[in-house]
């Protein structure tokens, strides 16, 4: 069992918190850091150490390959969604999301019990060339591209009547050579690889992140080709990313990010204010708003780090029982939270006008101010509410707050990254952190 | 007769279809045996079918009123459940035959994923790192806790092999009675929210006001809130899809979500012509049909096919056993059949009622099988297929040369044609009240007048 390693990768920092020797992996309470107000002003330069490597050069030409894989099949379905794909070309996102499942596939990959079978299933596919089916282009008229590896393949069947096909055998894998080296020493694999199951879940989760958002920019009032398209593109890339998580032949994968898919619809809508006929009430004290915010932004955000993390170590041959995958899952989660506080902070910053939601910084606010509550409970519907809000939250320092509560978050997915063995990866994975919470320039 | 179908060599779309005249009446001495009565295939598992649909609701809920209102929304109004009961008659059918039925009975009876009732609900992931919490479901989901922390599982006890003597008898014949899984009603469930999530999304991009006579989901909670659900839905879906611990559904299943979109997509491709005046050429009209009638499989067809041949590998069929292949081939032809119905009511319906302007698939621009027809006889049906009855009076010109034409006759020809073929195949199965009651289905699906 390992010991506590110092916290030598903080050794820059001066952090003007005594709870941060009280840290631990052991006691994640959120609440105990949701507290006092800073002294002073923190200077973020003095908190982030020199940053030596950018964490997507290790995995640079697959997150290429994704983004042009996303591109092409975007473009080449039917000419309107091709519109998607000029969009997401001039907005191209972070990919954090398959930067992640990316890197801590390469950290981990050798170190589960089941490592030398998922190699091996991965060599029998290669050979096989079944890995390319999920790359084709949409369904053109006349060829029918419905692949099912159980199925036998009918392409030109609708001139006549659909009549009863032979049944077909299809090939089992052969078994894994006898004897292999049973992985009972947890070794990284060397030199680092990463399973063309986990790419391809990269691609899924990143598949799935875009068609939220598309779904998410469905208005009401807006013309309804325009929301065609939304839809459309959206349900375009859910169905290949469903098509593609069930041929990566893992049920727990599969229960994982389906959650994933159903969390994703529950952070949007607790984010909403009316949706349906009972009401939901707001809430009514800063401890249930905190409560409130915690769960939206797992279920809109962290979730899906966090189980796309633990899906990826898991087909990486990781089991229950083994740390692993619950490393890959704590890591995305803090990661999530972190990205997340930062995007609320910075979204406040930029649009001075609106606010939609309770949000961090207005919650330290509330904490201090009680006369917050019936502007929160009117949601700001009220002249002069926005500016009253905007004022006590920087009275309160809450932007600077949140990014304090953003750094612990970072820090614990630091700590967790202690349980993995040393390797370039690890360090790209520690770079993740502290570029996640960096200040916007 | 009923061979005939197997041997058509010609397109059938350019065959007048000479057998349609002696095919619509019930007494025709072509058609095999019916002095036996056919049972009414929904009375022979209409138990199952409300079991199914009072429980589906209970997996769809969560802590937002709202999105638990939006999820269950056409759950709550009457549906004809069709695609569940495909699912239940083809496992009564062939439950039993399959090489590996004795393995799936005896897991049927154990505490463990894809086994007996209660364990299909039971997470293949620890509760606190799903947090997919459902109300309905208290003992086995929780809500995202703030106070998480990390902990290191137990290494979970290995589950113990079946016993030996499963595995000694080779004789197999249908289960005696008649009889269904846990893993089989779950699917049914399963695949009626699939549906239920297309239509959903369906109603938004139709901007339809109405579903089944009410209002429809995007007009009553938005449209962005009617996708979401729908979204919702298909996640649930997911989960329970993956619970029952079968790969090889689980990649029918999914490759269905798959098809729907891309059968959607494929309905917006123009149709293409040279000189879209004249005759259609063979190849343009090919064309056409092949694309409407691969639409309608993927948007319609394909669930039940691979519905129903989920259904059958849940039993215990393995590759290399027909079974799987006569389910399929039934789903399909089925599914083609009922969707060639549904357009010619499209028309049809119009007729009853006085100064309607128009079928909804008109309205909609979708050139549909008397449509296709149509065109052949009257080539300037031509430009308006090809502008999708955009302009002023093309709706009405449309169902007006469709009304000339023998199109409607001629559809509802082909959706008979199809239907034979599908009870065709199902003589490959043994002989029950399960194949009897799938026989009578592909009649209803012809006979239904909505």
């Amino acid at each position: 069992m390992r010991a506590w390693p110092s916290l030598s990768v903080c050794k820059h920092r001066h952090l003007q918190f005594a709870q941060r020797r009280q840290h631990s992996v052991l006691s994640h309470n959120l609440k105990a850091y949701v507290s006092p107000r800073p002294t002073a002003v923190l200077n973020t330069a003095e908190l982030l150490p020199a940053s030596p490597r950018d964490p997507y050069v290790l995995v640079a030409s697959e997150i290429d390959q994704l983004r042009s894989n996303l591109l092409n099949l975007l473009g080449s379905a039917h000419p309107t969604l091709h519109q998607l794909a000029q969009h997401y070309f001039v907005h191209p996102s972070k990919q954090l999301r398959p930067l992640v499942v990316l890197l801590l596939s390469r950290a981990t990959n050798g170190l589960g019990s089941e490592w030398e079978q998922k190699k091996w299933i991965a060599e029998c596919e290669r050979v096989s060339g079944r890995d390319e089916e999920l790359d084709q282009p949409l369904t053109r008229p006349g060829v029918l591209n419905d692949n099912n590896p159980n199925m036998p393949e009918h392409t030109t069947s609708f001139q006549s009547l659909f009549a009863l096909q032979t049944p077909k055998i299809s090939p089992e894998h052969p078994p894994l050579p006898f004897p292999y080296e049973t992985n009972s020493v947890s070794r990284l694999v060397n030199p680092p690889m990463i399973l063309p199951a986990q790419i391809r879940l990269a691609q899924l989760m990143e598949m799935i992140h875009v068609a939220s958002s598309l779904h998410d920019h469905i208005a009401d009032s807006s013309d309804g080709s325009g929301n065609k398209l939304a839809v459309l593109g959206g349900d375009f890339l859910l169905g290949r990313a469903s098509t593609a998580l069930s041929r990566l032949g893992d049920d727990e994968v599969v229960e994982l990010v389906a959650t994933v898919i159903a969390n994703i619809v529950e952070g949007t809508i607790w984010k909403a204010s009316n949706v349906g006929t009972r009401p939901v009430e707001s809430p009514v004290s800063p401890s249930q708003g905190w409560n409130r915010y915690f769960n939206r932004i797992y279920l809109g955000s962290a979730s899906l780090l966090a189980k796309a993390g633990r899906a990826a170590v898991i087909l990486g041959g990781s089991k229950e029982g083994e740390i692993w995958k619950e490393v890959a899952y704590m890591y995305g989660l803090h990661v999530g939270f972190a990205n997340q506080l930062m995007k609320d902070v910075n979204s406040y910053e930029e649009d001075a006008s609106s606010f939609d939601a309770l949000t961090a910084p207005l919650i330290y606010a509330w904490e201090e101010h009680s006369f917050l509550k019936p502007i929160i409970q009117r949601q700001f519907s009220e002249e002069g509410d926005v500016e009253q809000a905007r004022h006590a939250v920087h009275t309160c320092s809450g932007l600077e707050r949140t990014r304090m509560l953003a750094f612990k978050h970072a820090e614990k997915a630091r700590e967790v990254l202690h349980f993995l063995p040393d390797s370039d990866t690890k360090d790209a994975l520690e770079e993740l952190t502290i570029r996640t919470v960096e200040a916007r320039t | 007769m009923r061979g005939c179908a197997l041997k058509f060599r010609r397109n059938l779309y350019f065959q007048p279809c000479r057998r349609a005249l002696s095919i619509s009446s019930a007494s025709s001495p072509n058609t095999h045996d019916h002095s036996r009565s056919l049972p009414d295939p929904f009375a022979l598992v209409a138990p199952e079918l409300s079991q199914i649909r009072k429980d589906l609701v209970r997996l769809l809920g969560s802590a937002h009123p709202g999105l638990d209102e939006i999820a269950s929304y056409y759950f709550l109004r009457p549906s004809k459940q069709l695609r569940p009961l495909l699912i239940l008659l083809f496992s009564q059918a062939t439950n039993g035959l399959g090489r590996d039925w004795p393995l799936k009975q005896w897991m049927s009876e154990q505490p463990r994923p894809g086994g007996c009732l209660e364990n299909l609900d039971e997470p293949l992931s620890r509760a606190n790192i799903l947090n997919d919490w459902n109300p309905n479901i208290k003992d086995k989901t929780t809500l995202y806790d703030p106070e998480f922390t990390f902990s290191l599982p137990q290494t979970p006890k290995e589950l113990p092999p079946p016993p030996l003597s499963i595995f000694s008898s080779l004789e197999r014949e249908l289960t005696s009675p008649l009889s269904i899984l846990p893993t089989q009603m779950r699917l049914a469930q399963i695949v009626e929210m699939v549906h239920a999530a297309s239509l959903l999304h369906d109603d938004v991009i139709d901007e339809s006001p109405l579903r089944r006579g009410s209002t429809s989901a995007p007009e009553a909670f938005g449209k962005k809130f009617a996708v979401l659900g729908g979204n919702f839905v298909l996640g649930r879906a997911s989960v329970a899809l993956a619970r029952l611990g079968d790969p090889e559904v689980v990649q029918l299943i999914a490759s269905i979500i798959a098809n729907l979109v891309e059968g959607e997509i494929l309905q917006m491709q123009d149709v293409e012509a040279d000189d879209i005046l004249a005759v259609p050429s063979s190849q343009i009209a090919k064309n056409a049909w092949t694309m409407y009638l691969q639409k309608t499989y993927m948007k319609t067809a394909s669930l039940m096919a691979k519905g129903a041949r989920s259904a059958v590998v849940l039993g215990g069929c393995m590759d290399g056993e027909t079974y799987k292949e006569v389910a399929y081939a039934y789903g399909r032809n089925l599914g083609i059949a009922f969707q060639l119905v549904d357009d010619v009511l499209d028309y049809e319906a119009v007729e009853d009622t006085l100064g309607k302007p128009g079928g909804a698939d008109l309205q909609l621009g979708l050139a549909t099988g008397p449509a296709l027809y149509a065109w052949e006889e009257h080539p300037e049906m031509g430009p308006l297929i090809e502008r999708k009855f955009g302009e002023v009076g093309d709706v009405e010109f449309a169902r007006d040369l469709v009304r000339k034409s023998a199109g409607v006759e001629r559809t509802r020809a082909l959706a008979i044609a199809y239907a034979e073929q599908a009870r065709d195949v199902l003589q490959a199965l043994p002989e029950s009240e399960a194949r009897a009651a799938l026989e009578a289905l592909t009649e209803r699906v012809i006979k239904r007048k909505s």
